[in-house]
């Protein structure tokens, strides 16, 4: 193996980046990640373990770790902690009974110590609802702005038809993509 | 006279002109050297004072000594204190000050010097391992690092876009859209029908002693904290969440079921992908045999393929055993199914 493909392969690991999808259950990860994926959305299970998908976009490689969000799951998220280059919440925007939860299990996870290099995306999701409540609403129940500790954005979004997705894993991108290679 | 004329062949062979120059250069060339040489030799006295005004102090073995003798007792002291940022400092500046003397130093000193160094580092970490045992992970020192840097430039990426709220997503009042569904009633008869239903996300909350009639489509549906009521609700797009109720009568067609903290249940169900239920205690389920005249266009624009259901395939979240059934939920034995619904 030359230098040069030793040089190739650290290239290629820098642009692969470890996405992990939590939130409460029913909120939408793994629709989410299937819609990302271009698959059929209609047939999704509440997920009972975990699901990767490893997504190709601008050129980064997404390895996109969905793990459960059932409440007897939650204590193993902390099982795929580490070395997550982002976080992506997912919030079930129409379930205004478990906001409270949403955002305390939100704010233990950001005192997680493997996770404090990690970006956090919050996607305020089923915006295609009629009883969603809006993006904004959404970010002052989690009290986003408090949050010092890590680089954030939330994003309304409908992982159902698909609905802004996209702009929020580009702010993703140009997030960790800025931290990694750095302009010259 | 031999040699007059020999000097004067010299120069005559080299040519008349040359002989011009080389007489000139006869007398400045001593002239030049006697100069360059009083300049070298005022350079090497210069240079020799200036090494000597230095070396007199600081490279001699017995400055070195001196010096790190005073040092090694005063991070000895500090350790002793328990100064321990003060103690490692001395300690670096000691280092220093040997890797700066080994030029000059005899080998056996700088072994020395060495050993003395190595030997107040490992006290040095042993008291820090004493004084603070809470160091021990070995994650913390990154990141530390790593959110300190972070944490200057947050939350400016996310107002431009969100100051001003996508039109399509506040419907109405942004502080509390319409919500359809009920709440907190008491032995009621409730219904709701198509056009009320139609793609709506619905909540049925706290209700006690009631009976629901959901005739039409939503696109969710969410059943919390109700006890003794009866809900029969047609095709739902895509979940349901039944949560914290007991002792009902449920009955719904759609994608996803999740059941929590829910007892004594019996839910008639049509779900397509999977039900789960999560402490969760006697819940039983039986297929979804509910109807009301147009559940057909309801069934067509919910999206729910009919032909589909895995009532009987329920994931308990509490049973992970698969070669033993969950005693958590069973199944309604056919005979004991409701077959009127009115």
């Amino acid at each position: 193996m030359g230098l040069l493909t030793i040089l190739k392969k650290l290239r290629e690991k820098e642009r692969e980046l470890r996405l992990l999808v939590l939130g409460l259950d029913n909120a939408g990860k793994t629709t989410l990640l299937k819609r990302l994926n271009g698959e059929d959305v209609g047939g999704t299970s509440p997920t009972l373990g975990f699901n990767i998908k490893t997504l190709e976009h601008r050129g980064f490689r997404l390895h996109l770790w969905d793990v459960g969000g059932q409440r007897s799951l939650r204590s193993y998220w902390r099982n795929y902690f580490e070395s997550t280059d982002a976080l992506l919440w997912v919030v079930d925007s129409s379930d205004r009974q478990r906001l409270r939860l949403c955002a305390t299990e939100l704010r233990a996870l950001l005192r997680e110590e493997r996770l404090a290099g990690a970006a956090l995306l919050v996607f305020a999701n089923k915006q295609d609802l009629p009883g969603a409540l809006p993006a904004a609403d959404i970010r002052e129940a989690l009290e986003l702005d408090s949050i010092r500790s890590h680089r954030w954005r939330l994003q309304g979004c409908s992982a159902f038809t698909g609905r802004d997705l996209l702009p929020g894993l580009d702010w993703l991108l140009d997030e960790l993509g800025a931290r990694l290679c750095p302009p010259d | 006279r031999a040699a007059p004329s020999l000097a004067r062949r010299g120069p005559a062979a080299a040519g008349p002109e040359a002989a011009a120059g080389s007489a000139a250069s006869a007398v400045v060339l001593p002239e030049r050297l006697q100069r360059r040489e009083a300049e070298r030799q005022q350079g090497v006295e210069r240079q020799r004072q200036k090494k000597e005004a230095q070396v007199v102090k600081e490279e001699q073995s017995e400055f070195f000594l001196g010096a790190s003798a005073r040092e090694r007792e005063a991070v000895e002291a500090l350790l002793a204190a328990g100064a321990l940022e003060e103690a490692a400092a001395r300690l670096q500046a000691l280092q220093k000050l040997l890797t700066d003397s080994v030029r000059f130093l005899a080998p056996y000193e700088v072994r020395q010097g060495q050993e003395a160094v190595a030997r107040l580092q490992g006290e040095l970490a042993a008291r820090r391992e004493q004084l603070q045992p809470k160091k021990k992970f070995a994650f913390r020192a990154l990141k530390k690092e790593a959110a300190p840097g972070s944490a200057p430039r947050p939350a400016e990426p996310a107002p431009p876009d969100l100051a001003a709220p996508d039109p399509d997503l506040a419907e109405g009042d942004p502080g509390g859209p319409p919500l359809c569904g009920f709440s907190g009633a008491r032995d009621e008869e409730l219904e709701l029908g198509g056009a009320e239903l139609l793609q709506r996300d619905v909540l049925l909350s706290e209700l006690r002693g009631c009976r629901v009639l959901l005739r039409g489509n939503p696109n969710t549906l969410r059943v919390r904290d109700c006890s003794g009521c009866t809900v029969l609700c047609g095709p739902v797009s895509t979940s349901v969440l039944v949560d914290g109720c007991s002792d009902c009568l449920l009955a719904m067609a759609c994608q996803q079921l999740r059941t929590h903290r829910t007892h004594g249940c019996r839910v008639y169900v049509q779900v397509t992908s999977r039900a789960v239920i999560e402490a969760c205690s006697d819940v039983s389920f039986a297929p979804y045999s509910w109807s009301y005249p147009g559940i057909e266009r309801d069934f067509e624009s919910s999206g729910l393929d009919r032909n589909r259901n895995n009532w009987n395939l329920v994931d308990d979240f509490d049973w992970l055993a698969t070669d033993q059934p969950s005693p958590n939920w069973s199944l309604i034995p056919e005979q004991e199914r409701v077959t009127s619904w009115d």
